[in-house]
């Protein structure tokens, strides 16, 4: 029998509290297959390949087994899926769905804030706890923390093998980090760490290492186009990369509001407050050679901090390329030629600096 | 044939210019403080401390209506902001932050001691962040809770039973940002709110959008439309932002004693009527005669945009016992009003029929990416209404992709084959 499962569209669902409730956690990632079905109903240019790939699923009923479908509100285009959703149902498009839960954790930084999303993360433990039967305690929810975070420590040591010394490729390395989501903790745990141990002994990899920033990626395909330029993706602002664990979720009296504000605070995404993201991309930038900014046609968000970064990689003389394209569709020749331009400008400041 | 304006329109013409050069001057030579805000935040709050408070989406269309965004926005392109980026509610950072490029209507808009925005698009925390950057000034965000309930026929529930149409915790949540910005207020202006003044305000904002919903009732139930869309916007959008006001209040009066007057006199705007059109979506600012271009060929006249219509359904609210929730009540849900499913197609098809819609143009902005959802809804709700659909691809503030002459072949097409047949 398949074990219950809960599916998101986006990794910024407290998984402690999925597990808690007795579910696994399915995460809803973007690909290149078609949508066609979903193509019928969503505007073009405004959902990302993930949201249309989500749609697709729901309307052709290979999301009927899902005890829950739940949207957390990281962007503009995941709640208006989930208003979308309600109203296939409510229409008749589709019968056979599971309950549209919508996770209001808001990510602005105001002081009545934190309490709502406290409320919110709440919210979503009793309505996973009903549909699952299974009501964790307090001690439940902080034992699933730990193994949380026991994994995260595993994910972070993973990623240390990225930067400042690639030993392993971005393509390579990104599915490990994003399986954080997905995989029982303790099972993660142990993969990570004996993946850790090989790459480990791996010698380090020549050519530019490359920050991935603009609009977070869920998955290696842009790291393959990039690196098949002889780069070396070592890090990204996304949830699925790097930023997978992020630091611990803090054990104290309420586990609840611990995850709230966790959650909130490590997000990613498109309502992420520009200065945090701000921050987070130029800490990183002391340990690259080159940045390359993907804002692909569903952009509504990220090509408003596209020239401040470019002033700042300007007066840094860091070279870098932005990139319009669909992360799961061909680059252009245009594309090809900017990435190739990039490495090159970027392998010339690397001889430069190490002789 | 009603070819002059109506009087209620030349003075609410007037009534902004004269209102923007009093804030100039009270900002440079009284060194006042005044705001800008989005479109869809509680205004009264401002006024009633005396801290007046211009539109960004009024600005923008200002901008766009004197053909000033082309030089702006040409200056955002080339900043390296790509074309798909919301150019309505930035327009206005344009004009602050590439001052340069272009004129500005009127001086241009004076440093604001503050920004306020709720952050329903996911670019609005972005865009107002680097205009306060610009300008130097504060930025204050509402963020926008999203509802997980949202019972069926919201303008019913709106006006006297609105705690039944925002979840607790999102109303308690829009209500305690508002005390904070009214914290904010008062520590700006030294003035302190008079709960009182705001409960008496929003009695006088009932009354301006009831003497609205007369306006809307006349124009739906008249033989042939009385006033021209782009009449009835210059008259809301005058008085809604200052809305409560004695002006705005005697002057949605005058507004509607002229209309009523055409009506009793039997005045149209287009003798001869033969389709009832609707505007779906924001004004195209930079074309406004589009909308009356098919009056001579066609004698097809838009009856219907959400801009009067969405005031009486969308600011009224009785009981009044607690003014902040309900001024909360109102803020909390704007964008699914007009924009996402399931309320904003049953609102408008509920809209057309009471408005005996011939034909429906539904604008595809090309670069407000939260403006073009629920389109599709929308479309498909008045089609099954058996009310023929026509989507406008255009940007509401953008013309340089605009080609006036297809687009008006296209609607030409539309009311021969699909309207008028």
């Amino acid at each position: 029998m398949q074990e219950p499962y809960i599916v998101a569209s986006w990794p910024s669902v407290p998984v402690e509290i999925v597990r808690a409730a007795g579910f696994r956690p399915v995460m809803i990632r973007g690909a290149s297959s078609p949508t066609p079905t979903a193509d019928a109903h969503l505007e073009p240019g405004v959902f990302p390949s993930r949201l249309r790939q989500l749609v697709e699923d729901a309307l052709t009923g290979r999301l009927t087994h899902a005890a829950r479908i739940v949207i957390p509100r990281t962007s503009d285009a995941d709640y208006k899926c989930f208003l979308y959703l309600r109203e296939f149902v409510r229409r008749g498009v589709t019968t056979a769905l599971a309950p549209i839960v919508l996770f209001d954790l808001l990510q602005s930084r105001g002081p009545d804030v934190p309490a709502y999303n406290v409320a919110r993360v709440r919210a979503l433990l009793d309505d996973l706890s009903s549909a699952s039967g299974q009501v964790p305690s307090a001690d439940d929810l902080r034992r699933e923390i730990t193994r949380a975070n026991t994994a995260r420590a595993a994910a972070r040591h993973l990623a240390a093998l990225r930067c400042p010394v690639p030993r392993v490729a971005g393509a390579e390395v990104l599915p490990l980090l994003a399986a954080f989501w997905e995989m029982d903790p303790d099972r993660y745990a142990e993969m990570a760490s004996d993946a850790a141990t090989r790459i480990a002994a791996r010698p380090p990899l020549a050519g530019p290492r490359v920050l991935l920033t603009g609009a977070p990626v869920d998955r290696h395909t842009l790291h393959e186009r990039i690196e098949s330029h002889g780069a070396v993706v070592v890090d990204e602002l996304s949830p699925w990369g790097s930023g997978a664990a992020g630091d611990d979720v803090r054990l104290d009296e309420d586990p609840v509001a611990a995850l709230a504000e966790k959650y909130r605070d490590d997000s990613i995404g498109a309502r992420t407050p520009v200065d945090a993201l701000r921050r987070l991309t130029q800490s990183k930038l002391d340990e690259v050679d080159a940045v390359v900014v993907s804002l692909p046609p569903d952009d509504a968000v990220f090509g408003w901090d596209y020239p401040a970064l470019r002033d700042v990689l300007n007066a840094r003389r860091i070279p870098h390329v932005c990139l319009r394209c669909d992360p799961y569709e061909r680059p252009t020749p245009v594309d090809h030629a900017a990435l190739d331009a990039m490495v090159s400008a970027a392998s010339q400041l690397q001889e430069a600096r190490h002789g | 044939m009603a070819d002059s304006q109506l009087e209620a329109t030349v003075a609410a013409s007037a009534f902004q210019k004269q209102w923007f050069a009093d804030l100039r001057r009270r900002v440079f030579d009284d060194r006042q403080p005044y705001a800008l805000l989005q479109a869809d935040v509680p205004f009264e709050l401002f006024d009633l401390v005396d801290i007046p408070a211009v539109s960004n989406q009024w600005w923008a269309a200002i901008v766009a209506a004197k053909r000033q965004a082309p030089s702006f926005l040409d200056a955002m392109d080339a900043d390296g902001l790509h074309g798909d980026l919301c150019r309505y509610c930035s327009l206005g950072y344009a004009s602050t932050r590439y001052a340069s490029a272009g004129e500005a209507p009127w001086g241009g808009l004076p440093t604001p001691r503050l920004l306020c925005a709720r952050l329903t698009c996911d670019c609005i925390h972005r865009v107002f962040s680097l205009w306060a950057a610009t300008f130097g000034a504060e930025l204050f965000e509402i963020d926008h809770p999203g509802p997980g309930d949202l019972p069926p026929r919201w303008w019913e529930l709106g006006r006297s039973r609105w705690r039944e149409l925002v979840e607790p915790h999102r109303l308690a949540f829009v209500v305690s940002t508002l005390e904070r910005l009214v914290e904010r207020l008062e520590a700006i202006s030294g003035r302190r709110l008079d709960r009182d003044a705001l409960r008496e305000r929003l009695e006088l904002v009932n009354q301006q959008e009831e003497v609205f919903d007369a306006v809307r009732r006349l124009i739906a139930a008249a033989p042939e439309c009385p006033v021209r869309m782009t009449e009835q916007i210059t008259n809301v959008m005058a008085t809604q932002w200052v809305r409560g006001s004695t002006w705005a209040l005697a002057h949605a009066r005058a507004f509607h004693d002229e209309v009523k007057r055409r009506v009793d006199e039997g005045v149209a705007a287009c003798p001869g009527e033969r389709a009832r059109l609707m505007w779906i979506g924001a004004g195209l600012w930079h074309d406004t005669a589009f909308y009356t271009a098919f009056e001579a060929s066609h004698r097809a006249v838009f009856v219907w945009s959400m801009y009067l219509a969405f005031g009486p359904d969308g600011y009224i609210r009785y009981g009044l016992d607690d003014p902040m929730a309900a001024l909360a009540s109102r803020t909390a849900s704007f964008n699914e009003y007009l924009h996402n499913p399931p309320w904003a197609a049953e609102w408008i098809v509920h809209q057309a029929r009471e408005h005996r819609i011939d034909g429906a143009l539904v604008l595809r902005p090309r670069s407000m990416k939260p403006g073009a959802t629920g389109r599709l809804f929308i479309e498909r709700a008045l089609e099954e209404t058996g009310i023929p659909v026509l989507p406008i691809e255009a940007d509401v503030v953008d013309a340089r992709a605009w080609d006036p002459d297809s687009a008006r072949d296209r609607v030409g097409s539309f009311l021969d084959t699909r309207v008028l047949q």
